[in-house]
C-alpha cells in the first residue's frame, strides 16, 4: 500500500503541476496532438469512406484497410516514421494521423453502404437528387458508424501518442518512459494512470457524442447499427 | 537528405540479413510463444466468464460496459501499473497481453451465445436437455462463430501488442523494431515490421481456414 | 476484478510455459564450467564489450547468456544485485557515485576509484577487477556553429548563456551527478530546459544536429561527435571523474581464469581502439558481436560467437 500512498504524494505535489514537465502542459500536449491527428484523419479518411460507400465501389480495399491496419504493429510505424523525418512532433503526428486513418474508413464506408437500400429508394421515389440524398439521409444515418469510428481512431492514437515519447516527444507517455529509465516506478504509475484517464476519458466523451448524434428516430427503435469490431494497436 | 538512397543506412543491409537468421528465428519465435499463450489462456478464462455473464442477465451490460472501457486503457499504461509488482518478467507482458485477449472473447462469447435462436433453446429444453447439455451441445457450437471471430480479432491485434513488450525487455520481433530505434538503424526496423505483419497475415488467413474446415455453414 | 482472479493462473500457467521454453534450450552441456550472464547498457559500446567479454570466456567453454541493450545503470546495477545479471562492463567513478548515493568520493585515480566501489560491491556478493587504461567519460558537445556564435570552448563559457539553451541528455541525466545535476553544483550552470533523450545516441545527436537542443550528452569515445563537426566542451572544472572501464562480477562466478582474462582483455583496450568501434557501430552500422570478435582476434584471444 505505501507504494500507492507515494503516488498520490506525487499528485499532491505542487512541483509536477507547473512548468513545461508539469502535468498540465503534458496533458495539454498529448491532447492536442492527438485532436489534431485525428482531425487530419477524418478529414482524409471521412470523404474516401463515404464516397465508396455511397457509390458501392472498392468495398474490399474499404474493409480490408482496417485488417490491414490492424496488422501493422504502432510501434513500428512510430519508428518508421522516426526514421524519414527525425524526432519529436513531426514522425509523432505522422504516426498517428497514419494509424487513424483505416477505422474512419472502413467504419464511414460501411455506414453509408449499409444504409437500408429501400430507405434509398424511397428517397429517390421522393424526387430526391443524389447528392441530397447523400446528405440528408445516408450521411445522418451513418452517423453511428462513421462516429464508432473515429472514436476507435481517436482512443488508439491518444494510446500511441504515449509511445512517442520514444523519439523524444513529450505528452504524458513522458512520465512512463522516463520513470522507467530513471527506475522512478511513482513517477511511471503516475504516469500510466494520467495516460489511461486520459484514454478513458476520451472513450466515454466521444461514446457520448456518438449517442447523441443518433437521430432520434433511430435511437429510439433501438435499429442503430453495431459496427465493425474496435481495433486495438497500442 | 536522401531517405531511400542513403548509402551509411540503406533500408535493408544485406550483411545484416545473412549475419542475424538466427536471431531472426528466435525473435519469430518469441514472438509466436507470447501470443500464443495469451491467446489460449484468454479463451481458457473469457469462456466461462462469458458463459457466466450470459447466464446472469444482471451482469450483462455492466461487464460489457466495463470491459469496452478497460480495452481502451494503452498498453503502456498498463504495463506500467504491473511493473512495480511483477517486474520485468515474461509474466508482466503476459498478463498485460491476456487482458486484452480476455476483453474481446468475453465480449465475441456473450454476443455468440445471445446469438442463438430462442427456438433452437426452446427445442433444446422441449427434448430434455438439461443446462450444461444444452449448453456444452447446442449454445456453444451455436456460438463458435462469433467465438472464432474473436479469436482471430485477439490474435492479430495481440500480435500487434507483443511489439509493445520489447519495451520491457520482452518483446519478439519487437526487440527489432527496438533496435531500429536505439541505433537509428533501418534494417533491424524494417525485418521487425515486415515479420511481424506477415505474421498477423498468417495467423488471421490460417485461422480463417481452419474455421473453413471445422464450421463449415459459417462464413 | 477480473485481472485480480486471474493472476494466479496466468502466473502459473505463465511459469509452466517459461519452463517448458527453456527446458529444451538452456539446460546447458556436460561441461563443469559456469553458466553467466552478461548485462549491458543501452549504447552500443556496452553492447561491444559485453560481446568481447562473452566471446572469449564462450573460448574458454563457458556458457553465456546476453542481455544487452537492457537499460541505464538503474535497470542494470539492480540486475547485478539480485543475480539476475552475472557481470557487466562498468565505468570506475560513474558505478562509485552510484552505489555510494551520490557521495562524491570518485576521483581522478581509477584504481583509488575502483577501490572504493569494491567496498559497496562486497556487500552484495559482487566485486569490480582490475580497470583498463581505456576510459569514457560523459561529455558535453555543441554544434560548431553555436562554439563559434557564444565562444565556447569550456563548459565554464556556458555560465553566461545556459538560461537560453536548452540541454538535452538520458533520462536520468537530471538525477545523475555527472550530468544535469553535476553541471549545476560544480558549474552553476542552470539551462532553458531538459530534453529526454537517450544517452549520446542517435536520438541526442541527432537532435543536437537539428537543433531541437542546444548542449548534447555524449561519451568521450564517440566515434560519430568528430564526423558530424560537433564540438565537445572541455571539462576544466573536472566534473567527469575516471571513468575506467572495469567488469563488475558477481563474485560467486569470479574464478581465476574469468578474472585473469577479463583483466588482461581491459589491460590490452585503449580508448582510440574504444572510438574506432563505437564509430563503426554508430555510423557504419557494423555488428557489435563483430566488432567484438575482430578486436579480440587482433589481440590475441579466441573468440565464440
Amino acid at each position: 500500500m505505501s507504494f500507492l500512498v507515494k503516488v498520490s504524494a506525487w499528485f499532491l505535489d505542487p512541483v509536477h503541476w507547473q512548468g513545461s514537465a508539469g502535468v498540465p502542459n503534458r496533458l495539454l500536449e498529448h491532447v492536442l496532438m492527438a485532436g489534431a491527428a485525428t482531425l487530419v484523419a477524418a478529414l482524409i479518411a471521412l470523404p474516401i469512406g463515404i464516397a465508396l460507400g455511397h457509390f458501392g465501389r472498392g468495398g474490399n480495399a474499404a474493409i480490408n484497410i482496417s485488417n490491414v491496419g490492424r496488422a501493422i504493429p504502432s510501434f513500428a510505424v512510430l519508428v518508421l516514421a522516426f526514421e524519414v523525418v527525425g524526432i519529436g512532433a513531426p514522425p509523432a503526428f505522422i504516426a498517428l494521423t497514419l494509424l487513424a486513418i483505416p477505422p474512419i474508413v472502413t467504419n464511414s464506408y460501411v455506414g453509408v453502404k449499409e444504409v437500408d437500400p429501400d430507405v434509398k429508394d424511397a428517397a429517390r421515389g421522393m424526387g430526391m437528387r443524389e447528392r441530397k440524398i447523400l446528405f440528408a439521409v445516408e450521411l445522418p444515418l451513418a452517423v453511428p458508424l462513421i462516429m464508432a469510428g473515429i472514436r476507435t481512431s481517436a482512443v488508439q492514437v491518444v494510446a500511441t501518442a504515449t509511445l512517442a515519447a520514444l523519439v523524444a516527444w513529450g505528452g504524458l507517455g513522458r512520465y512512463i518512459i522516463d520513470g522507467f529509465a530513471q527506475q522512478d516506478y511513482v513517477q511511471m504509475f503516475a504516469g500510466a494512470v494520467l495516460v489511461a484517464a486520459l484514454a478513458v476519458a476520451t472513450e466515454l466523451a466521444l461514446g457520448a457524442v456518438e449517442f447523441m448524434l443518433v437521430p432520434r428516430g433511430l435511437r429510439e427503435s433501438g435499429a442503430a447499427p453495431a459496427g465493425p469490431p474496435q481495433a486495438k494497436a497500442a | 537528405m536522401n531517405l531511400f538512397l542513403d548509402a551509411t543506412d540503406p533500408w535493408i543491409r544485406v550483411s545484416y540479413l545473412q549475419n542475424h537468421a538466427a536471431d531472426f528465428e528466435a525473435d519469430l519465435a518469441e514472438h509466436v510463444e507470447l501470443t500464443l499463450i495469451a491467446v489460449l489462456v484468454g479463451l481458457l478464462i473469457a469462456l466461462p466468464l462469458g458463459v457466466l455473464i450470459y447466464r446472469r442477465r444482471g451482469l450483462r451490460n455492466p461487464v460489457l460496459g466495463v470491459t469496452g472501457v478497460l480495452y481502451s486503457i494503452p498498453s503502456l499504461a498498463l504495463f506500467a501499473f504491473l511493473i512495480p509488482y511483477t517486474g520485468l518478467t515474461y509474466v508482466t507482458a503476459e498478463i498485460g497481453l491476456v487482458g486484452y485477449t480476455i476483453l474481446i472473447l468475453v465480449r465475441n462469447t456473450v454476443v455468440g451465445l445471445e446469438a442463438v435462436p430462442a427456438d433452437v433453446r426452446d427445442a433444446a429444453r422441449g427434448m430434455g436437455y438439461r443446462p450444461l447439455k444444452q449448453l456444452l451441445w447446442v449454445e456453444l457450437p451455436l456460438a463458435l462463430p462469433s467465438i472464432f471471430a474473436g479469436v482471430r480479432i485477439a490474435t492479430v491485434t495481440t500480435i500487434g501488442l507483443v511489439t509493445v513488450t520489447a519495451l520491457i525487455g520482452e518483446g519478439g520481433l519487437g526487440r527489432l523494431i527496438l533496435e531500429g530505434l536505439i541505433r537509428d538503424f533501418k534494417t533491424p526496423l524494417v525485418v521487425g515490421t515486415v515479420l511481424s505483419i506477415l505474421l498477423a497475415a498468417v495467423a488471421d488467413l490460417g485461422l480463417a481456414g481452419i474455421q473453413r474446415l471445422v464450421m463449415p455453414w459459417s462464413r | 476484478m477480473t485481472l485480480k482472479n486471474l493472476r494466479p493462473l496466468v502466473v502459473a500457467l505463465g511459469t509452466l510455459a517459461i519452463v517448458a521454453a527453456c527446458g529444451g534450450g538452456g539446460g546447458g552441456g556436460t561441461t563443469a564450467k559456469e553458466t553467466l550472464t552478461i548485462g549491458g547498457f543501452n549504447f552500443s559500446e556496452s553492447s561491444i564489450l559485453a560481446d568481447m567479454y562473452g566471446q572469449a570466456l564462450k573460448a574458454k567453454g563457458y556458457t553465456i547468456a546476453y542481455k544487452l541493450n537492457l537499460g541505464s545503470r538503474e535497470v542494470v546495477a539492480p540486475a547485478l544485485k539480485t543475480g539476475q545479471v552475472d557481470l557487466y562492463p562498468g565505468y570506475a567513478a560513474t558505478e562509485l557515485e552510484f552505489f555510494n548515493n551520490k557521495k562524491g568520493e570518485a576521483g581522478g585515480d581509477p584504481q583509488a576509484n575502483v577501490t572504493k566501489l569494491n567496498t559497496y560491491l562486497s556487500a552484495f556478493g559482487a566485486e569490480a577487477l582490475t580497470p583498463s587504461p581505456a576510459s569514457d567519460e560523459n561529455a558535453f558537445a555543441v554544434t560548431k556553429a553555436l562554439a563559434t556564435k557564444d565562444n565556447l570552448v569550456k563548459i565554464s563559457d556556458l555560465k553566461p548563456v545556459a538560461s537560453q539553451l536548452v540541454l538535452g541528455g538520458p533520462p536520468e541525466c537530471p538525477t545523475r551527478p555527472y550530468c544535469e545535476l553535476g553541471l549545476k553544483s560544480v558549474y552553476g550552470l542552470t539551462f532553458k530546459d531538459f530534453k529526454s533523450l537517450d544517452a549520446g545516441g542517435s536520438l541526442t545527436k541527432g537532435a543536437l544536429e537539428k537543433g531541437d537542443i542546444d548542449v548534447g550528452l555524449v561519451f568521450s569515445s564517440d566515434g560519430a561527435v568528430a564526423a558530424k563537426n560537433f564540438v565537445v566542451l572541455q571539462d576544466d572544472k573536472q566534473l567527469e571523474a575516471a571513468d575506467n572501464i572495469v567488469p563488475l562480477i558477481r563474485t560467486n562466478k569470479a574464478n581465476s581464469e574469468v578474472t585473469s582474462l577479463l583483466n588482461s582483455i581491459d589491460a590490452k583496450l585503449t580508448l582510440v581502439d574504444l572510438t574506432a568501434m563505437n564509430k563503426s557501430a554508430d555510423i557504419d552500422k557494423e555488428d557489435p558481436a563483430t566488432l567484438a570478435t575482430n578486436w579480440l582476434k587482433q589481440h590475441g584471444f579466441s573468440a565464440t560467437t
